[in-house]
């Protein structure tokens, strides 16, 4: 054992309470009471749903399962063992609270919804090759943008209104995609104005209009017009094709009615619901478009957004799906919920952190996702928290922040084009990137579990000779066993073992022979980790 | 634009959310006592379905020069027709072997589509829809995995054998059906852009992270893993979702597949070394082998991917925009050797009649050649192959014009030909699946025009 190893142990494992962890709460932020104020609305919702309903919901989370729950929602990836013993030792009450508060200012809350909202804008990446050599200047953008916190009217104001030139174009592909461009977002899409409309409509107002692009909606009441009418507001993007690829090359700024293809019939840009724009002197008609859709006079932004943002949480939204809020076969099952949500986000300049920071400090988030009694089935009354799936992202980062795992220096992910191994940690997104756009319903593979369970990564992380976070539990002389099975826990699960837990992992590190005992005894730790490292615990956000 | 549906009223869980629940393959499974191995010999089951083998020419092969050649025609190129075991049928010089099997075979001359880029073609060919919508396609391994798996099986149903995911990974998903119908992927041609060719197939048709790590025992990682269901107990009882169940499921058959005889399948090094040479000693030809193991021992569809060939220098194998007539010739002798040795083996172990093959790329070449002595893209007019079961053999279907540009008889689109394949593995096409949009989706999509004539 190293010096510097025993040197990080002491400041990994037992500072029970770093400086980090415990004096940097931000002072109190300006709009504290409105966040407490719309997390009282919401249980308001929400427990007057379970009284009509004669549900009896679940209890809130103990400190370890809310610890590990906001960790992952806010940062993208669980607690380190010394986060875990400060929050846990806190006896304050409002420790929860400043938690969260903590996190959402926290740099891995860029880092993570940097991810959360790639996948919505540019769900394109995981099927298609241009849209996946645009994500580092898209991602680009969007840290930018989370960084600084710009309300979310502006962040789509930008994305619809980007200028279309070759200039941009430089910067996408270009030395320069550092610097982030939200035109990826019109490449992704091919420039196509069936393409944009579709995905206007889906993110931005919760609808799904696509099927009425070939023929009138079969299940609702969306007509092939309403479609091509918002399609016609991107007509005046020119494009490029070459073989897979469609670059926009520059915009006719007054184009602004286009032919359905295969008809003869031809579209005048307007909004969905029915309206005409009124067009202004040098005024895009995507400007013209974002202005509409971003005014507080569409109602449909605001609501299409915090239902998008509590399906994030939730694993359903309060209309669900969550783009087809309108016309769709489902209905609101709280209503004046969604309505509040909406009011309050616009009322609060579309500030994503605020409605995030309320959602969290909800009694409603802070259940435990254990059921306790059987009126808590219904997913769609939130009685109890629902076991949702981990992005790759966060098991990965989840996984190394267990396991002490460190990649080498990440290469610049752009020049990653064609061909050439993957790192470690692409192999590994790469492997678990699952379909499935519900969280809840997120399945594992065959491949998945044999990674877990033999791939090299927990391998590394279970081996007596080349684990971090293991080797530095085994190797403390000031630990006895109990302490080394707690530690093994609050790294994998940021929880301490419950008592008959730690009863029958006593038991099996005693029970364990060999002819070299202490070898024995180590060999069983290392299991104790792979145990807790492969459970359907630590692959899902409970 | 109607007004936001208003009501308070929360109505009950619908049938299609429980739908849901079982299509998501949780139930059926019990939750204790999943470590007794499943005791199934697939390969001797009576009621044997039957199975799929898909040898994707990725990239898109020319037609002009392996099964629609056009002597005498300026497009036609350098190579010559030769006669094959049917009277009147004439395929490439390039591949002898295959000729002398064509009783097995149905030409598909009339293929007509309309994708002509690489990612597009390929998930539409693969899936039977164009790209670019929200709903997930599955691709039709993952359809025909989950028709025809068999109810015990130790291995997955759909396995995918060196395939070059990179120009649309999409295309090789289970997207909607779920990871349990995902392909076990083996011998990933991820990195060969730009890199010689040649990997050494032993070592890449394994299954990735099968074998236990090294320095831990058997008897070790049995230890583990009850330990591991022992600990999951109490979480699991608590917590029973479709989410959880997955993933004990996905153990569940992981630990079955570690354990299971059937694994051996890619022990290559089983197979005498005459029958390992006549199949080709190389990705494509071993990825062969590897198939008929595995159709042997009841998984229902592998596919086999062809994307390289020694001395061709492009990284996607078909793709011959320069060099075409040497860089087919070569690919050809691949092709030849691995999939007329897969037919007579087959065949032998009387496992043909039971086993469709189906020969396909994303799309054809031009016929015109152009000036790198290469051909492009061309979606409107190509050929495909099937061959085995459920195939009346023998036979072309359709005919191109005299330059090979158009299709003048019986054409073929995209739907059409994935009917017929799955009406030769005995699918019902209209078949439902419900979907990631809530809406259920056929297996192939309505108004296919299946090719009655080379159903037997």
């Amino acid at each position: 054992m190293t010096y510097l190893r025993l040197w990080l142990l002491g400041c990994v494992v037992l500072l029970t309470a770093g400086a980090a962890a415990r004096g940097a709460d931000p002072p109190p932020a300006p709009d504290a009471a409105d966040v407490q104020a719309l997390a009282a609305q919401i249980d308001k919702y929400i427990a007057a749903a379970w009284a009509s309903a004669g549900v009896q919901p679940a209890p809130l989370a103990d400190d370890a399962e809310f610890l590990r729950r906001v960790y992952l929602d806010l940062a993208g990836r669980i607690p380190s063992v010394a986060e875990a013993r400060a929050f846990l030792k806190d006896p304050s009450p409002d420790k929860r609270l400043r938690l969260a508060e903590r996190l959402v200012e926290s740099p891995r809350y860029v880092t993570h919804w940097t991810n959360v909202w790639r996948g919505i804008l540019l769900p394109e990446a995981s099927a298609n090759i241009q849209a996946r050599l645009l994500m580092p200047s898209f991602e680009a953008w969007l840290r930018e943008k989370l960084a600084a916190n710009v309300g979310y009217n502006e962040l789509v104001r930008e994305l619809l209104t980007v200028p279309i030139d070759r200039s941009g174009i430089e910067v996408v592909y270009g030395p320069r995609r550092e610097a982030g461009s939200a035109l990826a977002y019109y490449l992704a899409k091919e420039a196509s104005p069936e393409n944009l409309a579709a995905g206007v409509a889906r993110v931005f107002l919760g609808i799904r209009l696509e099927c009425a692009q070939c023929h009138d909606h079969p299940f609702a009441t969306w007509k092939r017009e309403q479609f091509w009418g918002l399609a016609a507001f991107f007509a005046g993007i020119q494009r490029d094709r070459q073989g897979d690829f469609a670059f926009p090359r520059r915009e006719v700024a007054d184009k602004r009615e286009l032919t359905i293809p295969g008809t003869e019939r031809v579209v005048q840009a307007t909004y969905p619901d029915g309206t005409q724009p009124v067009w202004r002197f040098k005024v895009s008609s995507r400007q013209t478009l974002a202005d509409w859709l971003t005014s507080r006079k569409n109602p449909y932004f605001a609501k299409a957004t915090v239902n998008r943002l509590w399906f994030h949480f939730f694993g359903r939204g309060l209309i669900d799906p969550v783009d087809e809020m309108v016309g769709g076969e489902s209905e609101a099952t709280h209503p004046e919920l969604l309505d509040e949500l909406a009011r309050e986000f616009a009322a609060h300049q579309f500030d994503l952190k605020f409605l995030i920071r309320a959602i969290v400090a909800s009694r409603t988030y802070q259940l435990t996702s254990a059921a306790t009694h059987p009126s808590q089935q219904d997913t769609r009354l939130f009685a109890r928290m629902p076991l949702r799936g981990l992005t790759p992202e966060q098991l990965f980062d989840s996984l190394s922040q267990a396991t002490g795992y460190q990649e080498a220096a990440p290469r610049n992910p752009g020049v990653v084009v064609l061909g050439g191994p993957m790192s470690p940690r692409e192999e590994f997104l790469s492997r678990f990137t699952n379909q499935s756009d519900r969280p809840t319903e997120v399945q594992t593979s065959i491949l998945q579990a044999l990674s877990l369970m033999n791939g090299r990564l927990i391998a590394d992380a279970t081996d007596l000779e080349r684990s971090e976070t293991l080797a530095a539990v085994l190797d403390a002389p000031f630990l006895d066993t109990r302490e080394r099975i707690e530690t093994l826990y609050l790294a994998a699960l940021s929880r301490k073992p419950r008592p008959n837990e730690l009863e029958r992992l006593l038991k099996f590190v005693e029970n364990s022979d060999g002819e070299d005992r202490e070898k024995a005894r180590r060999q069983a730790l290392a299991d104790i980790f792979w145990v807790l490292l492969n459970s359907g615990e630590f692959f899902l956000n409970h | 634009m109607n007004p936001l549906i208003t009501s308070s009223a929360i109505p009950r869980l619908t049938r299609r959310e429980w739908l849901k629940l079982t299509a998501a393959g949780v139930v059926g499974y019990s939750l204790s006592g999943w470590l007794e191995a499943l005791a199934a010999d697939a390969a001797a089951d009576p009621k044997r379905r039957r199975s799929c083998i898909l040898l994707w020419m990725n990239g898109g092969p020319s037609q002009l020069d392996t099964f629609d050649l056009k002597p005498g025609h300026p497009n036609g190129g350098p190579f010559q027709e030769i006669e094959t075991a049917v009277p009147g049928i004439k395929i490439s010089e390039h591949l002898p072997k295959i000729a002398k099997l064509a009783n097995h075979l149905a030409i598909i001359r009339s293929m007509s589509t309309k994708e002509a880029d690489h990612g597009r073609a390929t998930y539409t060919m693969r899936t039977g829809h164009a790209p670019g919508g929200p709903i997930q396609y599955p691709a039709l391994g993952s359809l025909v995995a989950k028709e025809l798996e068999p109810p015990d099986a130790e291995l997955p149903s759909f396995v995918s054998i060196a395939p070059f995911r990179f120009l649309s990974p999409a295309a090789y998903g289970s997207g909607f059906l779920g990871p349990r119908y995902a392909p076990l992927i083996v011998g990933e041609n991820i990195a060969n852009l730009g890199r010689a060719p040649g990997q050494e197939p032993d070592r890449a048709l394994k299954v990735q992270d099968l074998d236990l790590p090294a320095g831990v025992d058997g008897r070790r990682a049995e230890g583990r893993v009850r330990l591991l269901e022992e600990m999951e107990q109490e979480f699991l009882a608590e917590r029973a979702t479709v989410a959880s169940l997955s993933h004990r499921t996905a153990y569940q058959r992981a630990v079955t597949m570690m354990r299971s005889e059937a694994a051996r399948a890619f022990n290559l090094e089983e197979e005498p070394q005459v029958l390992r040479d006549a199949y080709g000693r190389n990705l494509f030809g071993q990825g062969c082998l590897l198939a008929r193991r595995l159709v042997e021992r009841g998984v229902p569809f592998v596919e086999v991917t062809l994307s390289s060939a020694p001395g061709v220098a492009n990284g996607i194998g078909w793709d011959t925009h320069q060099d075409n007539f040497n860089a087919v010739q070569r690919l050809s002798e691949v092709l030849d050797a691995g999939w007329s040795t897969l037919l007579t083996d087959l065949k032998d172990r009387g496992l043909l009649q039971n086993t469709l093959i189906v020969w396909m790329g994303e799309f054809g070449r031009t016929p015109r050649i152009n000036a790198n002595k290469g051909r492009d893209h061309w979606a409107n007019a190509w050929s495909t192959v099937l061959a085995g079961g459920g195939i009346k053999g023998g036979q072309v279907i359709g005919k191109t014009s005299a330059d090979g540009s158009t299709v003048e008889e019986r054409p073929v689109s995209v739907k059409d030909f994935l009917a017929t394949v799955c009406l030769a593995l005995g699918i019902d096409i209209t078949k439902q699946n419900d979907s990631n949009v809530g809406r259920p989706i056929r297996i192939v999509e309505p108004g296919a025009q299946p090719i009655q004539e080379v159903l037997s």
